[in-house]
């Protein structure tokens, strides 16, 4: 079979799948999408599905902060769209061995501590059920998974958190956190998977001595997506179920760039604005804010007078 | 045989005595469980001292047929378990506690006449009030050694002669004076119960039941238009074991379905240990510990959907917190602490949103109309004025905090300076950009000697940070100062 004919019956399966879907009522409703960045909003069709599993796994193991960084970053950014809260679910060893996540740490990071709450699962079996319940609720604004033991990770379980994130048109993160360098390997029912390397900071040069670390940037580069925005494209325009070229053509292209390992794209997120600043050489210098809580005298109360 | 006899007198006269060691805190476990279990005649149920139980049954007896049968079946049912025990009934606390240990007629009559009173008491040693030993003496050698030889004596010249106590205790004894029990368990606001004639034994039976007593429940709690928040379901073993499982709700619970749904969660939860049933239950008690008004559930028709999600959340968190345990399922405030690892404080998401002390003027403030941060950064000699600080300040904080800082071998140009480079858990890191210290002290008015720590942010050349510190201060405090890893950053 030629190329453009193995799409067209990939694009007549997918359809055929999203009319049982929709018969199922599971997709009663265009997703609203979240904006990330220029340079991957096109590939994943706007932006961020609010109601899909979304992976995330670091590029090396030395990455798995960077990669929950970037998580929480994401978080934030949902967050700020809907009142509810965040759940935050995660191994109970975990903190032990990588550091739990610190509150402070949390509010520098963009996030409202008020509107998290936290769950601490005794084993991954237990935090896979936990977020699917908290993912069918449909109760939290946003659900972000930090799993080490991935041994039950199937693609059965992916899809179970697919169609509960679906059922509760919630958004599911999960942050495959020791399936370094697996990224493209892995097999599962995801929406898209990240893999995230840490990168080095915009550096803040000082007066003397070495420079400052600049805020939290990440290199992003997007492995998998699958293209609801192709089914989309493809649905809208024909009446008689026949896709048109057009389309097909530009999602191909898009693969081709998803695809191409160089292309990481290097994020750097503004905890101040919620919004991720793609390094453009025009922009601004970043400012390191915290400048002030290191040069401040003696230790900081926990909060600020105004 | 008698208690204070000393172990070699004892087997002088029973040479076939067995000698154990006392176990006082197991004893005390024993008669604590012993305690609860008698929580099934009633919810008032009191240690007395190391020996006793005081059960307040007031207004239960009836329940058991009268005051004889209640003893009857309590003594039975102890026998059961392998405990001897002997019991009193009377109108007070003090009256029953000296019938149970010294009075051959163990219940008084309802109505006790002075009469009746006198036959009943006044042959019984001065002990049965309660006396300390040595009072006991005393009054033995003025030749007082039955309640009867203070009663009818003038009460002035025994008051000044042994202290007010020995009288106190008769009026106490006549129910003169108001005597309380503290009981070991707050009695329910509502509480539902069913007795099984024969126990039941399935997980089945004790699900189905408890189905129905959380209908009898919320029909109880509907009366006073409230909700449960903290409920439990006690299950009487006929062994004597008594098995309480408690769940919180983050809202006012008046639906049997979501009481028993959080109680099935509960019980399928790795924590919890499967319900034994033993020989069989044959009481099951579910009671309202915390009842709180029902808020109003009309909501406004625009906030409807988000009202809907708060609730779907409200359930969640409970069910979580049955399944995992309150303790997983946090919600966590700002602590105003000088030491990292106490600025935060972690709280059972089940007890409601939490109070956000300081947080709001923490968070960063929302974006400025251009996206972009309006205060320029330029270089050194700019000071950003203090308003903006208290706005935009955020503390460098790292995203992970170790429980334990985790120490690390480091290099730096100088003994007081920044590191150059460190290697942690075997890795070599080369310290690339690096902001600080930030001088954090822990507080003196606690731990005078405890070192200084100066904080850096410190970003290595593959670009990940780390929150590191340096523990006391060179020169001053130590010479070999020590360092640690206590944060990762994202």
């Amino acid at each position: 079979m030629s190329p453009s004919g193995s799409a067209e019956g990939m694009a007549r399966l997918r359809r055929a799948v999203a009319g049982i879907e929709a018969g199922a009522g599971l997709s009663e409703r265009a997703p609203r999408r979240l904006k990330l960045a220029r340079a991957l909003d096109s590939a994943l069709g706007g932006g961020l599905a609010d109601d899909a599993l979304h992976e995330i796994a670091p590029a090396e193991p030395a990455d798995e902060a960077a990669a929950m960084g970037f998580a929480l970053a994401l978080a934030a950014r949902f967050l700020s769209q809907r009142p509810s809260a965040g759940l935050v679910i995660g191994e109970g060893f975990a903190a032990h061995e990588t550091g739990a996540l610190y509150g402070p740490g949390l509010i520098a990071h963009g996030l409202t501590l008020s509107r998290l709450v936290f769950v601490e699962a005794p084993d991954a079996d237990a935090a896979f059920w936990a977020m699917e319940e908290a993912l069918k609720s449909g109760g939290p604004a946003a659900v972000i998974g930090e799993i080490w033991n991935l041994r039950g990770y199937s693609l059965a379980a992916s899809r179970r958190l697919l169609l509960a994130a679906r059922k509760g048109r919630t958004p599911a993160l999960l942050v495959l956190a020791s399936a370094y360098g697996q990224a493209e390997r892995m097999s599962s029912a995801a929406e898209t998977r990240f893999e995230i390397a840490a990168l080095p900071s915009a550096r803040i040069p000082a007066a003397a001595g070495r420079d400052l670390p600049g805020p939290f940037a990440c290199g992003a580069r997007l492995v998998k997506a699958r293209l609801t925005v192709f089914v989309d494209a493809v649905d809208s325009p024909s009446k008689d179920g026949r896709p048109s070229g057009r389309p097909m053509d530009r999602v191909r292209a898009q693969r081709a760039r998803l695809h191409d390992a160089a292309h990481a794209v290097r994020l750097e997120w503004r905890s101040e604005n919620l919004a991720f600043h793609e390094d453009l050489a025009f922009d601004d210098p970043p400012i390191s804010l915290s400048l002030a809580a290191a040069s401040g005298d003696g230790p900081r109360p926990a909060s600020q007078p105004r | 045989m008698s208690p204070g006899l000393s172990l070699a007198d004892a087997r002088a006269r029973l040479p076939v005595l067995v000698a154990v060691e006392a176990e006082p805190a197991e004893e005390a476990r024993l008669l604590e469980r012993l305690c609860d279990w008698c929580s099934r005649f009633t919810p008032l149920a009191a240690l007395d001292g190391a020996d006793g139980l005081i059960l307040d049954i007031s207004g239960v007896a009836h329940l058991f047929e009268g005051e004889a049968a209640l003893v009857e079946d309590c003594l039975k049912r102890l026998a059961a378990q392998g405990i001897a025990a002997v019991a009193g009934v009377a109108g007070n606390p003090r009256a029953a506690w000296a019938l149970a240990r010294f009075s051959s007629q163990k219940i008084a009559p309802e109505i006790l006449s002075d009469k009746a009173f006198a036959k009943l008491f006044h042959d019984l040693p001065l002990a049965a009030l309660g006396l300390d030993d040595k009072t006991v003496a005393d009054m033995a050698r003025a030749g007082l050694r039955l309640i009867g030889d203070i009663a009818l004596r003038p009460r002035a010249p025994i008051t000044a002669r042994f202290g007010a106590v020995p009288i106190g205790r008769l009026d106490a004894l006549k129910g003169l004076e108001r005597s309380s029990i503290a009981p070991r368990f707050m009695p329910p606001d509502f509480c539902a119960e069913r007795r099984f004639a024969s126990p039941i034994e399935t997980l089945e039976a004790i699900e189905a039941t408890l189905r129905k007593l959380a209908d009898d429940l919320v029909v109880l709690l509907e009366r006073q238009a409230k909700g449960a928040r903290r409920i439990e379901l006690s299950l009487y073993r006929v062994d004597g074991d008594v098995r309480r499982i408690r769940v919180g709700a983050s809202r006012p619970l008046n639906e049997a379905r979501a009481i028993a749904r959080l109680f099935a969660e509960r019980l399928a939860s790795p924590h919890e240990d499967a319900i034994d049933a033993g020989f069989g239950v044959d009481l099951m008690r579910l009671s309202c510990l915390a009842a709180e008004p029902l808020a109003p559930s009309q909501v406004e028709l625009d906030r409807a959907h988000e009202a809907e999600r708060a609730r779907a959340l409200a359930d969640l968190i409970d069910r979580l917190s049955a399944r995992l345990g309150a303790r997983a399922v946090t919600r966590r405030t700002l602590v105003e602490a000088h030491l990292p690892e106490q600025a935060e404080a972690a709280a059972p998401a089940t007890l409601g949103e939490a109070r956000t002390r300081g947080d709001a003027t923490l968070l960063p403030h929302s974006p400025s109309r251009d996206g972009r941060l309006s205060t320029p950064y330029a270089g050194e000699g700019v000071r950003r004025s203090r308003s903006d600080e208290g706005e935009r300040g955020v503390p460098a904080r790292p995203l992970r905090l170790f429980v334990r800082p985790e120490p690390i071998e480091a290099v730096a140009e100088v003994p007081d300076g920044p590191p150059l480079r460190f290697r942690w858990r075997r890795v070599l890191h080369d310290v690339a950009a690096i902001e600080g210290p930030e001088r954090i002290a822990a507080p003196w008015w606690r731990r005078p000697d405890a070192p200084t720590r100066d904080y850096f942010r410190a970003e290595d050349s593959q670009g990940r940070r780390f929150w590191l510190y340096r523990e006391g201060l060179w020169g001053r405090e130590t010479l070999r100062a020590k360092w640690f890893v206590h944060g990762v950053f994202g």
